[in-house]
């Protein structure tokens, strides 16, 4: 392997563990995990920008904080090593909301301190950062949190048209169903209706999944 | 020519015994040392509790004025939107005293309840006759699409009008209809109000004096 090499080959993991999060390990569909938030908060599109905001936000922080310490820390205290770390983020993520996204604050509500206990991000302290460099760290980070962005922007999609008839981005609306605007399927903005739209792209991730391997 | 072979091999092995132990006396560096201890993990969680704590305080020092700011503001906002004559405010220790002309209209508070999902904060402007003039719901964590309910307009007008003996669910007696699914929330809204209206009388009442 010659110096001129090596970069290229540390550039084409980085960004194959970028990739890694969207597709073939997405959180959401794939590794299943993660499905609290994805359940709850995915009544708008609005929703699923700040949750994945916060996610992507406190994933990158403690991914980066647990590769750094991963050498020394010891074995038998890691775990709450990993959630002291994860629930530092989170709270200064929630008082950040607070003082400067106080409707995103509301409107994600108990969910935003719940991110402490998000698997995908205890999941991802544990599997890769405490065994992987900073910079590989932070791609899987990144892949792994747009991964579960993507996820939740495609469910809120399908709740909010469902569930509203309209879409509506920053408080713009983008287009709204005639129809279904003025008499909406309330039913998929409430939990059962989380459960349908889920149940449906998974199985439809699979069927996806199983075309390609054969 | 035995004796010296074995000699040799003899010597071998004890430079390489000298070796290990030397090893074992000296080798381990001092980073190794401390992290063999034993108070090793309760050392580095302590450091760790220590260094997020002292984060967490620095950020929410520097968030904690805005974020009074921001309730503030909301609070005042909606002062605004409940006495729309108002043209001067006053905010005394726990509730709120809205102006026209250097007249009093009406006074504010906030109410607090425990809903189905956590605290609902309730902003309750009242005319001077102590009947309500409107609520609005600042904040909530009920259900999404049930409980969150309570902050549409075709429940809070309900209590417009209201004094306290009628603010209660129309099946403990009151005049307020309850949210279908949503009973818990509703009440909580309901008894918030109630419970904060008779003591804030009481209170506003005795300052008048």
């Amino acid at each position: 392997m010659t110096q001129q090499e090596k970069p290229n080959t540390n550039s084409r993991r980085f960004t194959k563990e970028i990739l890694k999060g969207l597709v073939i390990a997405n959180p959401v569909f794939v590794l299943v995990l993660g499905l609290c938030p994805t359940l709850a908060v995915t009544i708008s599109i609005d929703n699923a920008l700040g949750m994945s905001a916060g996610v992507i936000f406190v994933l990158l922080g403690s991914n980066l904080i647990i590769s750094m310490l991963r050498r020394i820390t010891p074995q038998l205290v890691r775990i709450p090593v990993y959630i002291v770390v994860i629930a530092t983020f989170v709270t200064i993520l929630s008082l950040v909301f607070e003082a400067y996204l106080p409707p995103l604050y509301e409107s994600l509500g108990i969910y935003l301190a719940l991110i402490v206990v998000n698997c995908i991000i205890l999941g991802r302290a544990e599997a890769f950062a405490s065994k992987n460099t900073i910079l590989l760290s932070i791609a899987d980070a990144i892949g792994i949190g747009i991964g579960f962005a993507l996820s939740l922007i495609i469910v809120s999609f399908f709740r909010e048209i469902l569930g509203t008839g309209k879409l509506t981005v920053f408080g713009k609306t983008l287009f709204s169903i005639p129809v279904l605007s003025s008499d909406p399927l309330a039913f998929f903005i409430m939990p059962p209706g989380a459960f349908l739209v889920l149940g449906l792209l998974l199985a439809l991730f699979r069927w996806l999944g199983v075309l390609k391997n054969e | 020519m035995n004796g010296n072979n074995e000699k040799r091999e003899n010597t071998k092995l004890d430079e390489k015994l000298q070796d290990h132990g030397q090893k074992i006396k000296n080798g381990i560096s001092p980073g190794e040392r401390i992290s063999r201890s034993r108070l090793y993990p309760l050392v580095f969680l302590t450091i760790i509790v220590l260094v997020s704590v002292s984060l967490v305080m620095v950020i929410s020092n520097v968030t904690k004025a805005r974020i009074l700011a921001e309730k503030d503001a909301a609070i005042i906002s909606q002062l605004k939107a409940v006495f729309t004559e108002t043209d001067d405010y006053e905010s005394k220790n726990d509730y709120y005293i809205a102006y026209t002309d250097k007249q009093v209209i009406g006074f504010a508070f906030i109410a607090t309840g425990k809903g189905y999902g956590g605290e609902i904060s309730i902003f309750v402007g009242l005319n001077t006759d102590f009947t309500i003039k409107d609520i609005k719901i600042l904040s909530n964590t009920e259900t999404p699409g049930l409980g969150t309910r309570i902050t549409e307009d075709a429940f809070t007008v309900q209590f417009k009008g209201l004094s306290s003996q009628d603010i209660s669910l129309a099946k403990d007696g009151g005049k307020i209809d309850a949210i279908t699914g949503a009973t818990i929330s509703s009440k909580a809204v309901t008894d918030a109000v109630r419970k904060e209206l008779e003591e804030k009388i009481e209170i506003i009442k005795s300052d008048m004096k």
